[in-house]
């Protein structure tokens, strides 16, 4: 009777909660359509005015391609600057391994607002370097990094290496071995790598907030706009629209997982 | 090829070199922008600001300060701040474990599906999230519109947003979808014949839980901790958008001396408070982790 219940219960709870953590992205969605200006119930019609009007604004379409830019960078520059320090952590051995893997951990012991001042005061006052995408992305990989050194590190620690060898041997040079036998079976890794780095990139509130000069990211346009309480609908509008981008995203990123 | 292997021939052959320059680029970042941009945070923690120039003094003024200043606020801050996060810890651990052990040994087929499907929303910017949960819990809110369409109340109830407990809330059910992962790797890789062996030993369900699959999976509780105490002990987003002047949190004092309050030295003598309390919270963690297991959870 007991097991009946618990195990009944597990299953409800289970799709109450996928239920619950979707409730506001779905809503969010829903009502980037309702033809009000107030954020929020009663449901009064359907309308694409706000889509409209975020489609075309200049400004709001500049933060979105300011953020895509920003995500590109940050997920490429952390992707390869993880998979070169993965490829020596994992393959060879040498004193002080454990201290360089866990500096490179270290920026996830702090909250990043600590990270994000330490670097705002870094780059303003002993720099003298302006605020602007660059000192974002130099934030955001920063962060990512430690991400993607972990995931290439564990992909590299799974590897067969006697398909290298096997390579070697049958007169495969070190370039071909390479090109030929390790970066396939590390690309899934390096996929993983990017598409983190480029998420931590696009959904990062905290770094941005600090590193951001006038060009800014999706989320701090949206942060600056629900703080003052200005322009709401259009920024429902863009939310629905980063809602739908990571939808997009995550699919292929299952489809491509799945594959493998 | 030629000009290929006349570069890296020496680098290959210098062990030092083939170990130290593929290293560099991540290490330079690591020392350049967090651990030099940390001990410039501590230095200015000792100096002196006015107007926008920075005097340097070198004295305990700020630290004091952080215990005096406004009559001991933002002391009292941090303590709330603790008192917060421990809350999230406790409460989105609680919230995902559950999950975690559904999707480990309940679910047979499509694991992979319902996992990317359970993580989705964390994927999602957190302004975007609390914005969406506004239209749940707030004054204009789904939550509201239903109870009014009960005729359970005329108005609509005020009290589920901008309170410290909305911020609680709100972070409780924005971490726990990612927390699942972890704690499900964890119990992934618990041997199951052990429970059929306790099982047929006569241990009942709650005993199996308890003296089984709970200890088993302790690696992955520490590591869920790790992921949401650290970012949540910093917060100050969640309190700006939800949490009105009762959700304030030590973060929101951060914040302001840096981005309106122009007191630097201030603010970076309160953020070398939290500094310590963070990483002494990370270190002990970690040290009871080890990196394979991190490493695993990702």
């Amino acid at each position: 009777m007991l097991r009946y219940i618990t195990a009944k219960g597990l299953n409800f709870y289970f799709f109450l909660f996928i239920a619950v953590i979707y409730l506001p992205l779905i809503l969010l969605v829903v009502f980037s359509f309702n033809d009000s200006i107030l954020v929020g119930f009663p449901w009064r019609g359907f309308t694409l005015r706000w889509w409209e009007q975020f489609l075309q604004d200049p400004s709001a379409l500049s933060v979105v391609k300011n953020s895509f830019i920003v995500a590109s960078i940050t997920a490429v520059v952390s992707t390869a600057l993880g998979l070169l320090a993965a490829f020596v952590l994992v393959r060879r051995f040498f004193r002080g391994k454990n201290l360089i893997t866990y500096s490179i951990l270290l920026p996830w012991f702090l909250p990043a607002i600590v990270t994000g001042i330490g670097i705002l005061i870094f780059l303003r006052s002993v720099l003298g370097i302006e605020l602007s995408l660059f000192t974002i992305m130099i934030g955001h990989i920063l962060f990512s990094l430690p991400a993607c050194t972990l995931i290439l590190m564990a992909r590299l620690i799974g590897f067969d290496r006697s398909l290298e060898e096997a390579a070697r041997d049958l007169g495969a040079n070190e370039f071909t071995t390479f090109r030929r036998i390790t970066i396939p079976l590390v690309m899934p890794g390096i996929f993983v790598a990017l598409f983190i780095g480029f998420t931590i990139s696009l959904e990062d509130v905290v770094i941005a907030h600090f590193l951001a000069g006038a060009d800014v990211t999706i989320p701090i346009f949206v942060f600056g706009q629900l703080r003052r309480w200005s322009g709401l609908p259009m920024v429902m509008a863009i939310s629905a629209f980063m809602i739908m981008i990571m939808g997009v995203i995550l699919s292929i990123s299952w489809i491509l997982g799945k594959r493998t | 090829m030629s000009i290929f292997n006349r570069i890296l021939k020496p680098i290959r052959k210098s062990e030092k070199l083939s170990i130290g320059i593929p290293l560099s680029p991540a290490m330079f970042w690591i020392m350049f922008f967090f651990l030099i941009p940390l001990g410039i945070l501590v230095i200015y923690s000792f100096w002196d600001m006015v107007g926008t120039r920075l005097i340097p003094v070198w004295d305990f003024h700020n630290y004091v300060d952080v215990f005096t200043r406004a009559g001991g606020m933002y002391t009292g801050l941090l303590a709330k701040s603790l008192g917060m996060s421990a809350l999230v810890t406790v409460g989105s651990i609680a919230l995902a474990y559950p999950i975690a052990y559904f999707v480990s040994l309940r679910i047979e087929k499509y694991k992979y599906t319902w996992l990317i499907l359970l993580m989705g929303p964390y994927f999602v910017s957190w302004v975007i999230l609390v914005f969406g949960w506004r239209l749940v819990i707030g004054y204009s809110g789904l939550l509201n519109q239903v109870i009014m369409s009960l005729g359970l109340t005329s108005e609509p109830m005020s009290w589920m947003w901008n309170n410290w407990w909305t911020v609680v809330f709100l972070l409780i059910m924005g971490w726990a979808p990612w927390l699942v992962f972890p704690m499900f790797v964890s119990l992934e890789k618990i041997d199951k014949s052990l429970l059929e062996a306790a099982a047929d030993l006569g241990a009942n369900p709650i005993k199996r839980f308890l003296k089984i699959t709970l200890p088993l999976s302790s690696p992955g509780l520490l590591v869920a901790t790790f992921f949401v105490l650290i970012p949540v002990l910093g917060e100050f987003v969640t309190p700006v958008l939800a949490g009105g002047s009762q959700g304030v949190m030590y973060g929101n004092a951060i914040d302001a001396s840096f981005t309106s309050m122009m007191a630097w030295p201030f603010g970076s003598a309160l953020s070398i408070f939290l500094m310590i309390i963070s990483l002494t919270v990370a270190t002990m963690l970690i040290r009871m982790i080890s990196l394979e297991k991190l490493m695993e959870s990702l």
